[in-house]
């Protein structure tokens, strides 16, 4: 694609996405806490006590993250805005630029809420960053490319969530703590007043309400490129199949995150070092051997 | 398959064009916001702070490391064979010892 | 010159640019979480050095390493430092450069020219009753005044409404800074402006040196755009033994981190259990001894709350999790 039609693709992808997630959210159930809290698009905030490079900074970097991990999504075979060679590692490198956004705007905030929310966010990244990785590594290695259009591609004989099911529960449970949803909403609890949701209005607000819905969306729709076979499948158009699996992950995800009761961070700090970790390194070793077995693709 | 090496930067002046049309849209956004806003008073809180999650967070710089091993690998991995596999699984013998060794000391806890 | 060339020319200026700013203002400015922020700023600029170079691999490798290890970096600073936001530091912008003032705009609170004039005529009586919430009473009595008067302007301030303060003062002074020592917060030394001059030479001769160099080495290799393959070969087969070694390495760190930090010894203080999770089910109302974390935030009614927006904000905080 070329820049423009690049852009415009993006632009479109990701705010169509979020816009459907902001309903499939609101559909499942009302928002009661959490990043979907809704929050007043019309009236701005002023915050006299705030740091005024980095909060302004905070909505602004969350967007850009968002945005620019749309580039690598594939929605048709050749629908992809770019596809670049190590897409799936720009992927989870831009989508980090949430988290930092969040922690600009909670410490720029200079509220307890939102300086607690700061904290809680880092937690959350530490918490995440590494189990997500190693539910990726699977994926990449049954495709022998870091490249979205080459996993899909790869997944043309049999789903990725046929041959390595344990990769896709650890995706399951690292993506929603990426998307900071229920069970894993410390950073935007009531306990502190739904941290940064607090503090943000009007432009900010739209921004975030983007870029949290966006994160979800994202992390969906990389899912199901990595585990759901992407945009392939047999009678409807390639970006209807990408649609409608990227949607039926993220209600799967939503419901089973429902299922479990809201953890604290300390129990989200130990759920993702004592399980997912070893987990997901057996994983790792459990696909090796796969493939030096010759099971899967080429 | 020789691929001339402007293929990358080709690639990647779209991610620096969005990067600008989202500072763009963003500041954009900021300044023509007009509409009523509310002052919020809070007590400041920068101050100093004890995180309970202290080893996790170093912990977590080290793991960081491995994972950056992991990606290059896992995309070679395929091709190699077992004595790729081999490496990797010494590798990650080693950082399991780490992790085992820290749970065991008691570093894998709140604080 | 082709629009290729000159797009490569803007990229280049702009992330050299971004890197040497980066750099600049992290040395610069007095809050120590934009000092953090600034440095990986400064790397990103960084990566875009190293993507210009069509290493797009080891560039989003700096990307995502500076994320992580930044963030980290900042709480550790707000962990072991006073003012890590640099709200007092900037209230004395007669110990900061013009470049420090610079960096450091946008840290003090907007209403904060009346309570330095405040300040300054009414510095006597803050001595007195110095001893507001325990932890600070202290260091009020023996340390410099004008340290001094940028502490208490924090203290006095009404404006930022006198009782959540003190909590959190109180809550502050709980974590072990009572003992904190003002005259060795000082962050200017005597021969700053000599070693700013230095620095300015060294890069000058570094740069003359790099620029009347009398021929560069041209390559003829055209640079591989398959990155990770290139890194992952390389890994496996040449530089095998640095893996495993970098593994050692990263071993040898995790035992040193676990040791170091003495874990175990720092039970919670009864007081931080109402404030951050803990590995529990939340405690129940009855002994939650702080004020709620989240007091409703006092805003002024310019703008009827949105319809569902007013939920937010006129939570009690009293409700814990769950």
């Amino acid at each position: 694609m070329g820049i423009g039609e690049g852009t415009g693709f993006v632009l479109l992808a990701l705010l169509g996405g979020a816009l459907l997630t902001h309903g499939l959210e609101r559909w499942v159930g009302p928002p009661e806490r959490g990043p979907a809290l809704p929050v007043s698009l019309s009236c701005g905030t002023v915050l006299p006590n705030a740091d005024r490079w980095l909060f302004p900074a905070g909505p602004i970097v969350g967007f850009m993250g968002v945005l620019l991990g749309t580039v690598v999504l594939p929605f048709g075979p050749d629908l992809v805005a770019r596809d670049l060679g190590i897409g799936v590692f720009y992927f989870i490198v831009v989508i980090d630029f949430v988290v930092l956004g969040v922690a600009l705007t909670g410490w720029g905030a200079n509220t307890p809420g939102a300086v607690e929310s700061c904290y809680r966010i880092v937690a959350q990244l530490v918490a995440y960053v590494v189990p997500l990785g190693l539910a990726y590594v699977g994926a990449i290695m049954m495709a022998h490319s870091l490249s979205t259009t080459r996993i899909v591609e790869a997944q043309s004989g049999l789903w990725f969530i046929v041959l390595q099911p344990i990769g896709f529960a650890l995706y399951v449970v690292s993506g929603l703590m990426q998307s900071y949803r229920h069970p894993f909403l410390e950073p935007f609890a009531d306990g502190i007043g739904g941290g940064i949701l607090s503090v943000v209005g009007g432009w900010s607000a739209l921004l975030w309400r983007i870029a949290l819905a966006g994160v979800l969306f994202l992390v969906a729709a990389m899912g199901a490129v990595l585990f759901l076979g992407g945009w392939s499948g047999p009678w409807l158009p390639p970006p209807v199949w990408m649609a409608v699996k990227t949607y039926a992950l993220m209600a799967l995800m939503l419901w089973l995150g429902r299922l479990a009761r809201p953890l604290s961070t300390a129990e989200m700090l130990a759920l993702s070092w004592r399980v997912l970790i070893p987990v997901g390194l057996a994983n790792v070793l459990v696909v090796g051997i796969l493939i030096l077995l010759h099971v899967g693709p080429g | 398959m020789q691929v001339e090496g402007n293929d990358i930067e080709a690639a990647y002046s779209l991610v620096g064009l969005l990067v600008i049309i989202a500072a763009g849209l963003g500041l954009l956004a900021m300044a023509l916001w007009r509409r009523p806003s509310r002052t919020i008073e809070a007590p400041p809180a920068w101050a100093q702070y004890r995180f309970g999650f202290l080893i996790y967070a170093l912990i977590f710089l080290a793991f960081d490391m491995e994972m950056i091993f992991m990606y290059p690998w896992a995309v070679v991995f395929a091709d190699l064979g077992i004595a790729a596999f081999v490496d990797m699984m010494v590798f990650i013998a080693l950082l399991s010892a780490g992790i085992a060794y820290a749970w065991g000391m008691g570093g894998l806890e709140w604080e | 010159m082709s629009v290729a060339g000159i797009v490569e020319i803007i990229a280049f200026a702009s992330s050299a640019f971004i890197a040497v700013a980066g750099a600049l203002g992290m040395a610069t400015t007095m809050s120590m979480f934009r000092s953090a922020i600034f440095l990986m700023a400064s790397f990103m600029g960084v990566a875009g050095l190293f993507i210009l170079l069509s290493a797009d691999l080891l560039g989003l490798l700096q990307i995502l390493m500076y994320i992580g290890g930044m963030l980290v970096m900042a709480l550790f600073m707000v962990l072991f430092m006073p003012d890590p936001g640099g709200a007092m530091m900037a209230a004395m912008p007669e110990m900061m450069t013009p470049i420090g003032r610079f960096f450091s705009l946008g840290l003090l609170p907007e209403n904060s020219h009346a309570a330095a004039a405040e300040m300054s005529g009414a510095h006597a009586e803050h001595d007195t009753h110095a001893d507001h919430g325990g932890g600070h009473g202290t260091h009020a009595r023996h340390q410099d005044a004008e340290h001094q008067r940028g502490r208490e302007r924090k203290e006095g301030d009404d404006a930022h409404g006198g009782g959540d303060h003190h909590a959190h003062g109180a809550q502050g002074g709980s974590h072990g800074m009572g003992h904190m020592d003002m005259s060795d917060m000082s962050m200017v030394t005597p021969v700053r402006a000599w070693a700013a001059w230095l620095a300015v030479a060294t890069g000058c001769v570094i740069v003359g040196l790099l620029v009347l160099r009398p021929s560069w080495p041209v390559s003829s290799a055209l640079p591989d755009p398959r990155s990770a393959d290139q890194v992952g070969s390389l890994l496996m087969d040449k530089y095998m033994v640095g893996f495993e070694a970098a593994g050692f390495l990263i071993l040898i760190g995790i035992v040193g981190a676990v040791l170091a930090a003495h874990s175990g010894q720092h039970p919670d203080h009864r007081d931080r259990e109402a404030r951050v999770a803990v590995n529990a089910p939340p405690p129940p109302i009855e002994a939650d001894f702080l004020e709620p974390l989240s007091q409703p935030l006092r805003d002024d009614d310019k703008c009827s709350p949105a319809p569902d927006g007013g939920h937010a904000n006129h939570h009690a905080g009293g409700e814990g999790p769950t």
